[in-house]
């Protein structure tokens, strides 16, 4: 086991571990905040694998932005804060079914690079510079479909949930 | 610094996407800056420009074959006759969108977000709908149009994602029944975001095993890679069941029904005809380009997910009451016999993208005379109430049977020329098996449509019969060209005929 | 480093998010579970392109937060508006639709 092996493992058992909690806690801004935990471990394994800038923006977008936006929802929906019972259907059959293909992937993922290993060196980092250079070189299309994506996304989303705009014009 | 080097651009190719992605951020900016009263009229003809120019535009590139801007796009034959159905087919379906004389205001809310039945939710009963819906359709056809022509798969999950998050915003903005169309956008969110992770970890194992995500390399690598096969068969899996989530395959399904039967019915319309153009546009190409010489590892599993695809849903359209999910298990079924297609590989993308044409114009038409048949709680969806509309309406009726008719798959009609020309090619392809299913599933789907048949004519009317509204010019033209096209691609196929086979296959190199 | 580690990770946890999605009934919950089987993925892609020694995947990566993202912004739409008009955000009280 090297250095980066134990890192590894650690950061994996805390992500595992808030994942669970997530699906299981009884309590929504709980679940929200496990998830926060899960995401920053998966954050530290971006840097193990020498992602940089994946690794801050991780932090950023997910646990800075998508968690803090759910929380809001969390509370402007008035969901239940404390302990709320009815947040499981019959778990069985999906445990079951669920857990059996993961395993299965799991084990033709682990059978697939069995024994292998991966020297740290001879590889660029992914810090800001090399992937913007790769963005604007490799993947220039989808880049600018997704500026078009975000911005239907933000029209759709105040479309379907816009206050009523027209009657306040006609009061003031 | 300055030696960033963008990889050529052949904007000839991309035009037709250029044009409609462009035209819908101009139509954001009227939204904005458009006074109110005229925001509809400037939206409309935009929408309709946009969607026209485009279609001139793949016209004109008829003959290019090219891969460009870093192998992300590759425009082919068969790539462009699909964006080109996915064009006429949104026209089409442009009509029944910007209808607004069978209801004041048209079929879209105005503010969505007032609680239903609440006060202001009935004052604005009679206010103009929201313009919203036009870039939002642009952006969902945009989308469609690049899915259909990705190059690699990292551009088809971007181009997956624009078509389906306006579509799944649309679905819940219904003037009326605001519970359920809500209640249908929140299911196929839901389901539609769990769909799009399965694909998504489907791209990250084909990346691990090809090393690349482009369909060329993927075909490439699958070829002299010398990793675990495994690995790529559940990536390919993966990926697969995304796929079928968007063409509506059993067991991937269960939102069909719901989500049709919720959504305003020209959204309804635009779902089922050119998200399942651009759905089977999508898996023809992954399966023709990237896995053809993997035929023998997916083959059976396709095979028995259009088996289940066509039985599961011609036996539950079977016992449908409402239309509008009669129509949904009918588009369930149709894509079993589209899978049909995609097991048959290279020989059966023409008659595929024929039956994608004809089901196309026969469904938008289906949805258009749903939308006409009305009380005053809006549309009347329940068959019991569509009893005997053939004596008060007998020019309505006789339209709707020559639809019915079409999709039972009766001789002169499209249903039959574009089903024989897919089974045929199949049983070219040795594929008699799942030619024998579809033979007879399409005789069981013959059942429910004839009962609608019978219910318009022979029985008596009820009480309640609803009225059939006289359509605007836009549906009436809608109508007008879904049955025209039934009866015209029924007696004289073939020119289309010639024309899909002439479009080519997919370019895979 | 040991690639097997990290892709076991993956999968285990793409599994916990897809077991998450059958048995939550709350949308935001099922939200948070698809979110994060959309992280395994993001993990695949970067151990892969650690792998090939490439930055494909970490750009791949990239994008599918900015996807994630986007669908935030229309689920959250979708969850408030729904609420709004019937003050509950399970997905089974959503139940106008019949199975």
């Amino acid at each position: 086991m090297t250095v980066t092996d134990v890192l590894v493992c650690a950061l994996g058992a805390v992500s595992l571990g808030a994942a669970i909690r997530v699906v299981t806690t009884n309590q929504i801004v709980r679940a929200g905040l496990w998830l926060v935990v899960a995401l920053g471990a998966l954050a530290g394994v971006y840097l193990v694998l020498t992602a940089e800038l994946l690794a801050w923006v991780q932090v950023l977008i997910y646990v800075g932005a998508v968690v803090v936006l759910m929380l809001f929802a969390v509370m402007l929906t008035r969901a239940p804060i404390g302990r709320s019972d009815d947040l499981d259907r019959p778990r069985l059959p999906a445990i079951l079914v669920g857990g059996g293909a993961g395993l299965g992937l799991a084990a033709v993922l682990a059978d697939a690079y069995r024994w292998s290993y991966i020297g740290l060196s001879g590889v660029e980092p992914g810090n800001a510079e090399a992937l913007g250079r790769e963005v604007f070189t490799g993947w220039a299309l989808p880049f600018e479909v997704l500026s078009v994506l975000l911005l239907a996304a933000l029209v759709g989303a105040i479309a379907i949930s816009r206050p009523e705009v027209g009657e306040r014009r006609e009061e003031s | 610094m300055n030696d960033i080097q963008l990889p050529p651009i052949d904007y000839a190719a991309l035009l037709p996407m250029l044009i409609v992605f462009g035209l819908a951020c101009v139509g954001i900016l009227a939204e904005a800056f458009v006074p109110r009263k005229h925001r509809f009229a400037v939206q409309a003809t935009l929408t309709l420009a946009a969607l026209i120019a485009g279609l001139v535009t793949v016209i004109i590139n008829r003959d290019l074959e090219v891969t460009t801007i870093g192998g992300a796009v590759t425009i082919d034959g068969a790539g462009l006759f699909l964006q080109g159905i996915i064009l006429v087919l949104g026209i089409v379906a442009f009509g029944l969108i910007a209808e607004r004389r069978l209801e004041r205001g048209g079929a879209f809310v105005a503010n969505a977000a007032h609680a239903a039945d609440s006060d202001g939710d009935k004052k604005q009963l009679n206010e103009a709908g929201a313009t919203e819906i036009f870039p939002l359709t642009l952006f969902a056809i945009a989308g469609m149009m690049l899915f259909c022509v990705s190059g690699d798969l990292l551009t088809m999950f971007v181009a997956l994602e624009v078509f389906s998050l306006p579509l799944y915003l649309m679905c819940g903005l219904a003037r009326r029944r605001r519970l359920l169309s809500q209640e249908s956008a929140l299911k196929y969110f839901l389901l539609g975001a769990f769909a799009s992770a399965f694909f998504l970890y489907g791209v990250a194992l084909i990346y691990g095993y090809a090393g690349s995500v482009q369909l060329v390399a993927i075909k490439q690598s699958v070829l002299d890679s010398d990793k675990s096969g495994v690995l790529l068969a559940a990536g390919l899996a993966l990926l697969a069941i995304g796929l079928l989530f968007k063409a509506a395959a059993v067991p991937f399904h269960v939102w069909t029904p719901d989500v049709y039967q919720g959504a305003p019915t020209p959204i309804t319309a635009l779902m089922a005809a050119c998200v399942k153009a651009a759905a089977f546009g999508g898996l023809l190409r992954v399966f023709n380009v990237a896995f053809e010489t993997t035929s023998w590892d997916w083959r059976p599993v396709i095979t028995a997910v259009a088996m289940a695809t066509m039985i599961v849903g011609s036996i539950l359209a079977v016992t449908q009451t409402d239309i509008k999910r009669l129509l949904a298990y009918s588009s369930i079924a149709n894509a079993g016999y589209l899978l049909v297609g995609v097991v048959s590989l290279g020989g059966a993308v023409g008659s595929s993208m024929f039956y994608l044409v004809a089901y196309g114009f026969s469904v938008l038409a289906a949805f258009g005379m749903v939308t006409l048949v009305r009380d005053a709680d809006g549309e009347a969806t329940h068959l019991s109430r569509w009893a005997g509309l053939g004596k008060g309406s007998p020019l309505f009726s006789a339209m709707f049977t020559i639809i019915m008719l079409g999709f039972a798959g009766i001789p002169l009609t499209s249903g039959f020329s574009s089903k024989f020309a897919l089974f045929s090619s199949a049983w070219d392809a040795n594929q008699s098996a799942l030619v024998i299913v579809g033979v007879l599933s399409s005789v069981v789907l013959a059942f429910p449509y004839l009962k609608v048949v019978v219910l318009l004519w022979l029985n008596p009317p009820g009480d309640e019969t609803p009225t059939v509204s006289v359509p605007g010019y836009l549906t009436r033209a809608v109508v007008g060209v879904g049955v025209l096209a039934t009866i015209v691609l029924g007696v004289a196929p073939s020119w289309l005929l010639d024309m899909v086979n002439s479009a080519g296959t997919f370019l895979a190199k | 480093m040991t690639p097997e580690y990290y892709l076991v990770l993956a999968a285990v946890l793409f599994t916990i998010g897809a077991v998450g999605v059958l048995i939550r009934r709350n949308a935001i919950v099922v939200f948070m579970c698809v979110e994060l089987m959309l992280n395994a993925a993001n993990l695949t892609l970067v151990t892969f392109a650690r792998i090939n020694g490439s930055l494909d995947g970490q750009i791949m990566a990239f994008f599918v937060m900015v996807v994630a993202a986007a669908e935030v912004v229309v689920g959250l739409a979708i969850i408030m508006s729904i609420f709004r008009s019937r003050r509950s955000a399970s997905v089974d009280d959503a139940n106008l639709l019949k199975y």
